[in-house]
């Protein structure tokens, strides 16, 4: 029996308001950062609601053609930024391609990895330990910490320099519980929410995240049931079944803590967005609101929250002296509206020189799966990104989002510019 | 729908990525700014060069295929949509600044420069170009030439068509001309640089420009009147003209405009107000001051019931913002809306407001209106809904009176925004019939095929 029209754009529907409202201007091209490479209409959120427009007038349909199309974005959220009628476009496009995929399925291999792999964090773990053992024997050691990723995460990344898996994860180097030391007052417990980089890739920020933390006087949990935030899952894919599991499942590892940081500027984003997109039931809509409550990125923590006196941000041992410049990922400033407080932090760092870089704001054009699917494309944007960071003249650039550094460590490399990517965390002592 | 002969050619000619043909891009070339007209074309080109748009215009020639040149769509005529279908010329891609020169004041650029890219580049020159269409975010240099754009700055410093001086054209033929130069004053032949600026794509394709610069006023100051009465407002504009100071920029949102801003971005604006009077004075430091002056005096004895200068950039910026999203407020304010463009001498302008309110009460359609205030050009909008047959028509014909009463007053059908489909129902009115002729045998001549973005300026049965 055929679908009618209400449940087979059931998603869209949701957003209609900000479908409706784009009337047409175009000032989104000169903000999209795909479209600045590609220009043409269909690459602007204008030319992507009015290709969602013609599905729901039955002009369209979902081919091959449309999923491209509606794939190639970031959700930066620069054209809603700068949108005289505030159409919320990239909302569209979330609810669009959930749609899709419940009408069209998922294609492999990504069925096989945000259905089956990304719910289940102890056998991804398990499939990205095995692929790291063959990292080092098929290819070769390229400069720095980076490495070339064998096996599925290289047909992914296409070849990108993607750093080295962890040799042991985070959440095995610490425990569930971690207690101020000795001699600090305990003031306040956190969850932390550590997102599958932090965890296999980069556990040593994760570590000196807590150990930050339980010195300022924060006991922080790690719990063990926690999973991937779902952002690929849901947000680049549009699986939203899957999305819910792992929502309904990060929510329950968290119960009962008032407080939940992040250092993952996508991670966060994604958690709070769980009920603008995945909450189907009064009941759903209540946890995840709660739930999207608790979450804070770090840096907002540190600021609002814990309000630190600016003399507990004292330089890590490598950034002393060093000229220091910050990449505002798109979720973190315009998805969560969080600018001041990591520029606070850094240019409270004493024996520090902090530069603000020109468009300090842009995307960089990783966007997760979106720079997988189109890698030549997202290595155009992280150019000019390369370009901004060079005219600061700046050694550090520091951010607060994995995805964002891996973009930046591979495009700096790529363009041989001699600059290191640091976590906001890894500045500090 | 084309041969794929055709679009073998044509991907001959610009290469496989620059040409367009799934029904998901079509539909992202069937539009523009408007609200009322779409049609899709049947394929999509991209080219790079002066060259690849020969001979696609040669290829199109031959096998008579519509061509509607289009730059980012912004405009708001209708001219870009291809409503013959057949080929849409996309020039975006064709967008590098060619040269800046300090000395002569000049710089050359490819049709498909952003505007606000090309400002960005003068600004770091102190470089100057005014034409300023709200649109400048978006639009192309060569769809604003095409157009003979204007906008705020034009009070002051002019349209478009005062700061062409040379231009590249593509012939319907292919024949790739050149006309003007670099030079301010060339007294060659006939101007025909004024032919093709403001031809609306039906000429010829633009494949670069010369544009006259100016060096970037120094200071500048910007100025908000309120007043309890439209009329009143008006009456302040052409005191201010009459009083020998020309202000760069003075622009007039109406009480609706200024709701629907303040609603969709809230900067504490004066929502009571029935009129907001927005004005820019710039040149030399000294000037500004003595200027900026004379306006507030003249302001106040027109009658503003509140004055503010801005105190700094920042909340002049603001200001000038709160304007440029005033075509958003009326375009998001219903399914259709009709702004309309006519512009009015400017000591017309009180009378002009009036009978708007006129039309208004007689015809039972809200009028809202924002524009040039300096230059006589507002743009009167109709809220109405196409779906709805009826009360389309109704709102068609109190448009029609709307520019029936500009040209009583001497003014013209189109200040900025051009002829495209939307105004050709008026044109025989606005225009001597023997003109209208020698434009007709103008584009004969030119592009004997009709080839050239079919459709516009003249209502279709007289072709």
């Amino acid at each position: 029996m055929a679908k009618s029209k209400q449940d087979r754009y059931e998603q869209i529907k949701r957003f209609e308001a900000d479908l409706t409202k784009c009337m047409k201007c175009g000032f989104c091209t000169f903000w999209c950062p795909v479209y600045q490479e590609e220009r043409i209409e269909p690459s602007v959120a204008r030319g992507k609601n009015m290709m969602i427009r013609g599905l729901l007038a039955g002009e369209l349909d979902y081919t091959k053609e449309y999923a491209d199309r509606l794939n190639k974005c970031t959700l930066c959220m620069t054209c809603t930024a700068n949108c005289p009628s505030k159409a919320n476009i990239p909302n569209v496009i979330v609810a669009a391609r959930a749609d899709m995929v419940k009408a069209r399925g998922l294609k492999f291999p990504y069925n096989i990895i945000y259905r089956w792999l990304l719910p289940r964090r102890t056998l991804f773990g398990r499939v990205i330990r095995f692929a790291s053992w063959f990292q080092g024997i098929f290819l070769p050691k390229t400069e720095g910490t980076i490495r070339h990723l064998s096996m599925f995460l290289s047909a992914l990344g296409k070849g990108r320099n993607i750093p080295q898996i962890a040799p042991r994860f985070l959440r095995q180097m610490v425990p569930v519980v971690n207690k101020p030391p000795g001699g600090v007052k305990a003031t306040m417990t956190v969850g932390y929410f550590t997102g599958c980089m932090t965890d296999f890739v980069l556990p040593d920020l994760g570590k000196h995240v807590i150990d930050f933390l339980t010195r300022n006087g924060v006991e922080v949990i790690v719990p063990g049931e926690q999973g991937c935030c779902g952002a690929p899952v849901f947000l680049g894919a549009g699986d939203f079944d899957t999305g819910r599991k792992m929502a309904d499942s990060n929510v329950k590892a968290f119960e009962g803590l008032d407080y939940v940081i992040s250092d993952c500027a996508t991670c966060t984003s994604a958690l709070k967005d769980y009920p603008k997109f995945l909450a189907d039931t009064p009941e759903r809509e209540e946890a995840y609101a709660k739930f999207a409550g608790k979450i804070l990125d770090i840096s907002q923590f540190l600021v609002d929250v814990l309000k630190l006196p600016a003399s507990a941000y004292k330089p890590s041992a490598q950034v002393k002296g060093k000229k220091i410049t910050w990449h505002d990922p798109c979720h973190l400033s315009r998805h969560l509206g969080i600018t001041s407080q990591p520029r606070q932090i850094i240019k409270s760092i004493p024996d520090i020189e902090y530069v603000e870089m020109p468009n300090a704001d842009r995307c960089c054009g990783m966007a997760g799966s979106f720079s997988m699917y189109y890698y030549d494309l997202s290595k155009q944007i992280a150019d000019k990104k390369v370009e901004a960071i060079k005219s600061t003249g700046a050694d550090i650039v520091a951010s607060s989002c994995p995805g964002c550094e891996i973009q930046l460590i591979d495009s700096l490399l790529r363009n041989k510019v001699p600059v290191k990517v640091m976590h906001i965390m890894e500045l500090l002592e | 729908m084309l041969e794929k002969k055709i679009i073998t050619q044509l991907r001959n000619v610009v290469g496989k990525d620059a040409v367009l043909t799934s029904r998901e891009d079509l539909n992202a070339y069937s539009y523009d700014g408007t609200t009322t007209w779409t049609h899709a074309p049947d394929v999509v080109v991209l080219p790079t060069t002066a060259e690849q748009v020969s001979q696609i215009l040669k290829l199109a020639d031959e096998s008579k295929i519509p061509v509607t040149p289009r730059g980012a769509g912004t405009n708001v005529s209708g001219g870009s949509i291809p409503i013959k279908g057949g080929i849409v010329l996309c020039t975006t891609r064709m967008n590098k600044i060619l040269d800046i020169n300090k000395t002569n004041l000049t710089a050359t650029v490819e049709p498909g420069v952003v505007l606000q890219d090309f400002n960005i580049a003068l600004a770091k020159q102190g470089l100057f170009y005014p034409p300023d269409p709200q649109s400048f975010l978006g639009c192309t240099i060569g769809g604003t030439v095409a157009e003979n754009a204007g906008g705020p700055y034009c009070v002051k410093y002019g349209v478009t068509k005062q700061y062409v001086l040379g231009l590249e054209v593509v012939l319907a033929n292919g024949y790739i001309m050149n006309l003007g130069g670099v030079t301010v004053k060339n007294r060659t032949g006939y101007e025909l640089i004024m032919l093709f600026t403001g031809s609306e794509g039906t000429l010829g394709l633009i494949t670069k420009i010369t544009l006259r610069l100016i060096p970037m006023p120094p200071a500048n100051k910007t100025m908000m009147a309120v007043f309890d009465d439209m009329a009143v407002g008006g009456q302040a504009v052409s005191n201010i003209m009459a009083s020998g100071v020309v202000p760069a920029k003075i622009e007039f949102v109406d009480n609706f405009v200024l709701r629907r801003i303040e609603e969709m971005t809230p900067m504490g604006l004066p929502v009571d107000a029935k009129a907001l009077l927005l004005l820019q004075a710039d040149g030399s430091p000294a000037a500004v001051e003595a200027e900026s002056k004379q306006i507030v005096d003249i302001l106040k004895k027109s009658g503003a019931k509140e004055i503010k200068v801005a105190k700094d950039a920042s909340e002049a910026a603001m200001y000038w913002k709160m304007r440029s999203a005033g075509f958003a407020a009326t375009f998001g304010a219903a399914h259709t809306v009709m702004a309309e463009d006519v512009a009015v001498p400017r000591d017309k302008l009180v009378e002009f407001i009036r009978k708007l309110d006129e039309i208004s009460e007689r015809t039972g359609f809200f009028i809202c209106y924002l524009g040039h205030a300096g230059d006589g050009n507002l743009h009167p909008s109709i809220f109405t809904d196409i779906r709805n047959k009826e009360e389309f028509a109704r709102a068609q014909k109190a448009m029609e009176e709307i520019f029936e009463a500009a040209l009583s007053l001497g003014g013209v059908l189109s200040g900025e925004h051009g002829i495209g489909l939307e105004k050709q129902r008026f044109l025989k009115k606005a225009m001597d019939p023997v003109a209208l002729n020698l434009m007709r045998k103008i584009k004969t001549i030119l592009d004997p095929n009709h080839i050239l973005n079919p459709g516009k300026i003249w209502e279709e049965e007289r072709v």
